[in-house]
């Protein structure tokens, strides 16, 4: 559910991201009055709320350095080492810039002839510097004094003779092995020994099929499928490598698992789906806390925790305009030791720099904490993190987490429920019911055997004149008066002998269309109450997501059109009900369904996801109990067969179908008449009177 | 609430709070050194150097006792010959054409005349930029499609006269005809004491080429900077390679936020401008109808037209600032390399017709058109030149800080701006309710609350008790369903906010207690939800309404996600009805939207309401309210500063472009001691320790938005932008942010602020000054202590040292 929505969240990103980018510059002149105006960065902080959406949050990064002034032309890539050098392959300018963040100073030039376009960068902890070049097909490597040592061109393999061998971007680990991504490369991370041999391909991204690929797959013929594209697995972006040497992988083209963190096998630890702002993810860092920055072509700044969880977003794009901190193509990310984000324009060719508010270290000190099990510490950071963003589903999760491992449940449940993490919330609700039944089962055991000796002696004593017995027929008699209840009544007894009691309708001996009409009233409430109101785990859609006029609209209209159509199908299908009998059949055989959903919507109160099946076999036995009823029901009143009944109800689901379809042809073509109206209307009251 | 409970209960933890988020930055970096970025002020720039300027071919036309000015008859040049420091400042770039230089060789006979006709050549500036460089005037015209350049110092198609007026050599009027245009401006120019005005009245424009003026620039290259030339070589007999011109160390001053410095540099990069809207758009003028809200926080508009270049560590300077046209008006600065120009350039430029999508059916179709009359802008620009440090009395000092003493000096002397009377005491704080709002529901719209009336109350109790007494407050959304959904004339009370006895009592009480709750009121943001659109929405030029939205930033199932703006008489009309239905309760009011929104209106024959009369009709309502009641009004632009009481949300920043090197506090050196100036709320990213320095720096109080219920619970309204909201969690910072800036700034109170200087990297001196008693208040943001004249200034702390 969270996936779904946060999928559609992103996609409309991408969406608006495009609509954005046309009408940028007005939207950024407009004289917008703002709530929130103290922001000192350039564009805002998001994070994921409880069902997944984007919401604001403070500032997380603000800008710092911007440089302009280093010559840069077309920059693909950056890398800082340990002593806090940031190096930037200059790609227009064929050359690796040295860059010292302390001093602000440039400290070297790698200039090289065999540079053609050197695109990707890695420096060992030697201070070995990789220079991944695509034009020259080569990886070169060269000392810290920027003296070649060696340079790796195609591996001379069989095995990868037909591949080519671009090398856009490159990671190097501790045994000096290389793990490259080439331009047009389908088969995953090109991964080369030391000695430059080929080692075969560290990992490969699936490939999925859309809804009419599948189809095709399916249905065509070898021929015909020769003539469709090839499907191929999407290109990896880009490669980085920790320091305990986990190989993380970027891809382009998606907003979900676009970023990815291997096991030594190449598959993906993440279990949950990661998201992405933006679809273009072009290059990742991680820091020495695993954190995991990444950035998006697009010019925004992703930042996950070690686990995949969207930290913070924040970024943006920009074309016409030189605002720090916005851009018009971003193409590289690094972190330095201060955790300091740094950055590249590829356009611009400017460098930028983000350094960290006290908001976002305080989340990353609590996170910190957290992973090394010293909750109670996390709890006090977490709740620093709460007291500037109330709404941080990072921290309620943080917070309740710590007090779950603390073993205070309640105040735990209570942060879980903010976060909308209903897995959580039902382990430790599991543990809260737990206790309370221990406490409170002693009592239940001894009030219910207490119940049963009275009930036993009451009836022991009651033998003889049977008063009991003759309050129980005194009362039924009196509810058969009532009005509504009676109908209950009588729909209870349907539940338990339908057949008789529906020939009781046949005869117009019993039923009314008013008692009809009121359970499904009260069928509607329930209904409603069973899709509003269940307890926390069950209840996934809050009701100010909810569409209620859909909901609304649709049970009534759904109910009519069935009663209708069936009323028209069995009079020309020789069946004897009239259309109040047709009305009420439904009506007084839904009990069964009403009960079930009172039933699961109070147990969901009390129930954990241990117990979810409990609840789907409640409602299962009210959906099967009830459709037999009202099966049965049509059967009796038309005095049909099973066959026939099956027949017309079959018919029935056509005429529906039938019906919906002109009615959505007049529904359109009245709609666009009052368009049509609407805009003359408009036009007129705009251009004439106003 | 529950949570409030919770986290209430960790009250051992509080403590630590402070030291972990206030003095977070100490504890985390290690002290190095401080690398200012455009966030702070720079050091001042390096001296000028410069000689006696040769003024031979100019003629003089009038003279004061500071400064002399000279005409140069061909180039349409003024040159500003300043006595106090025998600087000189010319309003164009005095450049000859190369054409013109290459004839002129050819035509010398003598070595003599060759030597004077072998001018520089530039390199970077062509024929139409060289012209414009050298003009008084430049005008921006549409030809088809496209738009095109012409100036006064044009080398073809225009000529000028200048000549004088009632035969007053200090008032003189040049006379340009752009003959290809069939156009003719009147440029009306007064010399004084100190300064130039330009008069360029609409009236006085004629010919058909009106039609197709899109804008006019007034000396775009005054105080430019870098440039490079060739010069002749006489050995050679020809010219040598390009050098570079000696670039005058210095910076333009533009008003965006509180004021950015864009510092003179030889940039490698080519930068696109920087453009300042004054007031902000006028949205029913831009190229389109419709505008998105994206996660790009949105540019500061300039909220006063001046901007301003100085030359130098003041040594020279000049202010500019228009007098009449700032509506219109745009302040552009062209960093070096734009364009491939090689200065850097400022220039108003103000805005006579404008180029927009007209739409004509309902898929948006459309083609671009123009206004059929040109808008009426009356120019009227100041240029007020300033030498040396301001120590010998006969300038204000030639930087930024002179720059705001002397636009302040204006005001005051225009009745717009008047010093109050400060007594000592407490610095105020302000502290703004957020009351409710809607989120949709079951049945429409649901009302959320987060504060009523007894909350207000318990929470302004608590924060008296605190100790934090001198209060005002804004109450937002009091109305019946909140702020977004009702109309702002409407004043339907709803029982759950509180009813309108609740309001009347909580405010008489606290006005007893001396704090000033007032209502508050966004006035000009408009829904369909909110009222019919029809003869209440501003309509674009198009005439289609003008359309904004939010869907990017607000939840997408807030009740509403698409917004309009009122017309100028409807805001007006709604805002004298609010305050007369509210029965002017409490001392003041607080608005926003009618302070800082600034939009006209159209319909098929034309403009309905210019925003020229946006402007009156706006002055006149509150000058009318301001009778009874105080006005703080939320960023108003200047056009209302003599109505305000109290300047809300003043800005701390810049838009930061890249190019702008340094912020200033330029906004609130000009208003200090004539309104209470309040910062950003501290809750949305403006809490640690150095936004505190900043604070005191800017002389701000500081102010705060809370509610008693937990924020979250406005999480589906369309006042989700507040994420951090609840009292309980705030009244530590509350005490602890307004201790420290109460007790810096509190004893400034009745002083002057007469000076702000750079120490060195990160650290901050200001100079306050009374009867001769003179105070600096040093302002340390680096994590390293300061030694000034004898005394240590901790790292990240400010200390009066008297």
């Amino acid at each position: 559910m969270k996936g779904e929505k946060t999928m559609k969240k992103c996609r409309q990103t991408a969406l608006l991201l495009l609509t954005a980018a046309v009408v940028f510059t007005s939207s950024l002149f407009g004289g917008v009055p703002q709530k929130a105006m103290a922001s000192q960065a350039t564009s805002y902080t998001y994070t994921l709320d409880e069902n997944g959406y984007f919401v604001r949050t403070q500032d997380a990064y603000l800008t710092d350095k911007t440089i302009t002034d280093l010559g840069l032309s077309g920059p693909q890539d950056l890398f800082i080492d340990k002593d806090n050098m940031l190096f930037i392959a200059d790609t227009g300018n064929k050359r690796i810039v040295k860059y010292s963040i302390r001093t602000g100073e440039v400290i070297g030039e790698l200039q090289y002839e065999g540079f053609k376009t050197p695109r990707g960068i890695f420096v060992t902890e030697e201070g070995d510097i990789y220079v991944a070049d695509s034009g020259a097909k080569t990886v070169f490597r060269f000392s810290k004094d920027f003296e070649l040592k060696e340079s790796f061109g195609k591996p001379n393999t069989p095995l990868f003779s037909d591949t080519n061998f671009e090398p856009n971007k490159i990671a190097v680990d501790k045994s000096g092995n290389m793990y490259i991504i080439g331009e047009g490369v389908y088969s995953g991370v090109i991964q080369l020994a030391h000695t430059g041999e080929f080692l075969g391909y560290f990992t490969v991204n699936k490939t999925t099929l859309t809804f009419s690929q599948a189809l095709q797959q399916l249905l065509f013929t070898r021929e015909q499928l020769a003539n469709v594209t090839d499907v191929v697995p999407t290109t990896f972006s880009n490669v980085f490598l920790d320091d305990a040497g986990i190989v993380y992988t970027t891809t382009m083209g998606n907003w979900k698992n676009a970023v990815k963190k291997h096991n030594t096998s190449g598959g993906n630890m993440f279990k949950e789906t990661v998201y992405s702002v933006g679809e273009a993810v072009a290059d990742i860092y991680v820091d020495r806390q695993g954190i995991i920055y990444s950035c998006s072509a697009t010019g925004y700044i992703d930042v996950h925790s070690k686990h995949g969880e969207l930290i913070f977003s924040f970024g943006s794009s920009i074309s016409n305009m030189d605002v720090a901190g916005l851009y018009s193509s971003l193409p590289a990310i690094a972190v330095d030791m201060d955790g300091n984000i740094w950055t590249i324009d590829g356009d611009k060719g400017y460098v930028s720099s983000f350094r960290p508010t006290d908001y976002a270290k305080t989340v990353y000190g609590s996170m910190d904490l957290y992973e090394q099990g010293r909750y109670e510490e996390s709890l006090v950071q977490w709740n620093e993190v709460l007291k500037l963003n109330q709404m941080s589903v990072l921290a309620h999760n943080g917070v309740g987490k710590a007090y779950f491992h603390a073993g205070h449940y309640e105040e735990a449940m209570e942060h879980f429920e903010v976060a909308g993490n209903r897995t959580y919330y039902s382990e430790a609700f599991w543990e809260v019911r737990n206790v309370a039944i221990q406490k409170v089962l002693p009592y239940v055991f001894i009030a219910g055997v207490i119940l049963l000796i009275i009930a036993k002696v009451v009836s022991f004593l009651d033998r003889k004149k049977q008063r009991i017995k003759g309050l129980k027929q005194h009362v039924s008699n009196r509810v058969a008066e009532i009005p509504v209840l009676k109908d209950f009544q009588y729909a209870a007894k349907i539940c338990k002998s339908p057949m008789n009691r529906y020939y009781d309708i046949r005869r117009h001996r019993k039923g009314s269309v008013g008692g009809a009409t009121a359970i499904y009233i009260v069928f509607f409430i329930v209904y409603m109450l069973y899709q509003t109101s269940k307890g926390f785990i069950y209840q996934y859609v809050a009701i100010e997501d909810m569409d209620i006029g859909g909901i609304v609209a649709g049970f009534f209209v759904l109910l009519g059109l069935f009663i209708f159509c069936n009323w028209l199908v069995t009079s020309i299908q020789d069946g004897d009900g009239t259309l109040a009998q047709v009305y009420m059949i439904p009506a007084y055989g839904s009990l069964p369904l009403l009960v079930s959903m009172i039933a699961i919507t109070v147990c969901s109160y009390g129930m954990t996801y241990n117990e979810s099946f409990l609840l789907t076999i409640i409602l299962l036995v009210g959906i099967v109990w009830s459709v037999i009823l009202i099966f049965l029901g049509f059967m009796t009143v038309h005095d049909y067969s099973a066959k026939e009944n099956t027949m017309s109800i079959l018919l029935t689901v056509v005429f529906m179908i039938i019906a919906a379809v002109m009615v959505l042809i007049i529904a359109i073509m009245w709609e666009e008449l009052y368009e049509f109206l609407y805009t003359i209307g408009q036009e007129v009251l705009r251009n004439v009177l106003g | 609430m529950s949570l409030v409970k919770l986290n209430k209960k960790k009250g051992v933890f509080a403590a630590l709070f402070t030291a972990i988020l206030i003095g977070g930055a100490a504890l985390s970096g290690y002290a190095a050194n401080y690398i200012p970025t455009g966030r702070d002020t720079k050091l001042p720039p390096e001296k000028v150097s410069y000689d006696i300027v040769n003024l031979d071919r100019y003629e003089l036309l009038y003279e004061t006792e500071d400064i002399a000015y000279y005409f140069r008859e061909d180039r349409d040049v003024i040159a500003v010959y300043d006595k106090r420091n025998e600087y000189v400042w010319k309003t164009g770039a005095d450049l000859a054409f190369s054409s013109d230089i290459n004839d002129a060789i050819d035509a010398a006979k003598t070595e003599e005349e060759l030597l004077a006709a072998a001018e520089p050549k530039e390199k970077s500036l062509n024929t139409t930029y060289t012209g414009i460089a050298n003009s008084l005037i430049t005008v921006e015209y549409y030809e088809s499609d496209t738009v095109k350049y012409i100036s006064s110092a044009s080398k073809e198609n225009a000529t000028s006269t200048l000549y004088t007026l009632n035969n007053n050599p200090a008032t003189r009027c040049l006379d340009v005809a752009f003959d290809k245009l069939d156009l003719q401006i009147k440029v009306y120019i007064t010399f004084t004491e100190d300064s130039i005005t330009y008069d360029i009245p609409y009236e006085e424009i004629s010919g058909q080429g009106k039609y197709q003026m899109a804008s006019i620039w007034v000396t775009p290259f005054l105080g430019a900077s870098g440039g490079m030339a060739q010069y002749y070589d006489v050995e050679t007999g020809e010219y040598g390679d390009a050098v570079s011109k000696y670039m005058v160390p210095g910076y333009v001053l533009v008003p965006d936020g509180c004021g950015g410095l864009i510092r003179f540099a030889d940039n490698e990069a080519a930068f696109t401008e920087y453009i300042g809207d004054v007031y902000g758009s006028d949205l029913s003028t831009e190229p389109y109808y419709y505008s998105y809200l994206s996660d790009v926080v949105p540019l500061k508009n300039p909220v006063l037209p001046v901007f301003g270049v100085a030359h130098g560590d003041r040594q020279a300077a000049f202010v500019a600032y228009a007098q009449s046209g700032a509506e219109y008006m745009d302040i552009i600065v062209r960093p070096e390399e734009n364009k491939k120009v090689l200065y850097t350039w400022a220039y108003p430029r103000f805005e006579y017709n404008t180029s927009y999508f007209q739409v004509y059916n309902k898929q948006g179709a459309g083609f671009f058109s123009r206004m059929e009359e040109p808008q009426h802008v009356d120019i009227s620009m100041t240029y007020t030149f300033l030498a040396g440090d301001g120590t010998d009395g006969r300038s204000h000092a030639a930087d930024y800080t002179g720059m705001a003493v002397t636009y302040r000096e204006h005001l005051i002397e225009q009745g717009v701006l008047s010093v109050r009377e400060q007594t000592s005491g407490t610095m105020p704080i302000r502290i703004d309710f957020m009351m409710a709002d809607s989120k949709s529901g079951l049945l429409g719209t649901e009302q959320v609350v987060v504060t009523d009336t007894d909350g207000v109350d318990k929470i302004l109790a608590q924060l008296l008790d605190d100790g934090v007494t001198n209060i005002n407050s804004g109450l937002i959304g009091w109305q019946k369903n909140g702020e977004t959904l009702t109309r702002p004339d409407k004043a339907k009370y709803s029982g759950s906010i509180g009813t309108k006895k609740d309001f009347t009592g909580l405010i008489e009480k606290y006005q007893e207690l001396g704090v000033d709750i007032s209502y508050a009121r966004e006035t000009s943001t408009i829904n369909k939800k909110m009222t019919n659109y029809f003869g209440t929405a501003a309509k674009h030029v198009n005439t289609w309404y003008i359309y904004l939205s939010k869907e990017w930033i607000l939840p997408e199932n807030a009740p509403v996600l698409q917004f309009s703006y009122a017309t100028a008489e409807k805001v007006a009309e709604w805002t004298e009805k609010l305050v007369e239905k509210t029965g002017k309760a409490g001392d003041s009011f607080t608005f926003s939207g009618i302070s800082n929104v600034l939009t006209g209106t159209y319909d098929r024959s034309g403009v309905a309401t210019s925003v020229t009369d946006a402007i009156s009709i706006y002055q006149d309502t509150m000058a009318k309210l301001h009778e009874d009641v105080k006005l703080n009004l939320v960023n108003p632009n200047m056009y209302l500063w003599q109505y305000t009481d109290r300047y809300l949300q003043m800005p701390v920043g810049t838009s930061q472009y890249v190019f702008e090197t340094d912020t200033v506090p330029f906004l609130q050196m000009v208003l200090y001691g004539t309104m209470e100036m309040y910062a950003p709320y501290s809750n949305f990213s403006f809490y640690t320790q150095s936004d505190i320095l900043k604070m005191i720096d800017y002389n701000m109080s500081p102010s705060f938005i809370l509610s008693e219920e937990p924020s979250y619970l406005l999480a589906d309204t369309a006042s989700a932008d507040l994420y951090s909201t609840e009292f309980a969690q705030y009244e530590e910072m509350i005490v602890s942010i307004y201790g420290k800036v109460n007790e810096i700034l509190s004893q400034t109170k009745g002083y002057s602020w007469t000076d702000r200087t750079v120490l060195e990297n990160g650290v901050i001196c200001n100079t306050y000054e009374k009867d001769g008693d003179t105070f600096c208040i040093i302002i340390n943001y680096t994590e390293n202590s300061y030694n000034y004249s004898g005394t240590s200034v901790d790292g990240l702390t400010a200390k009066i040292i008297r």
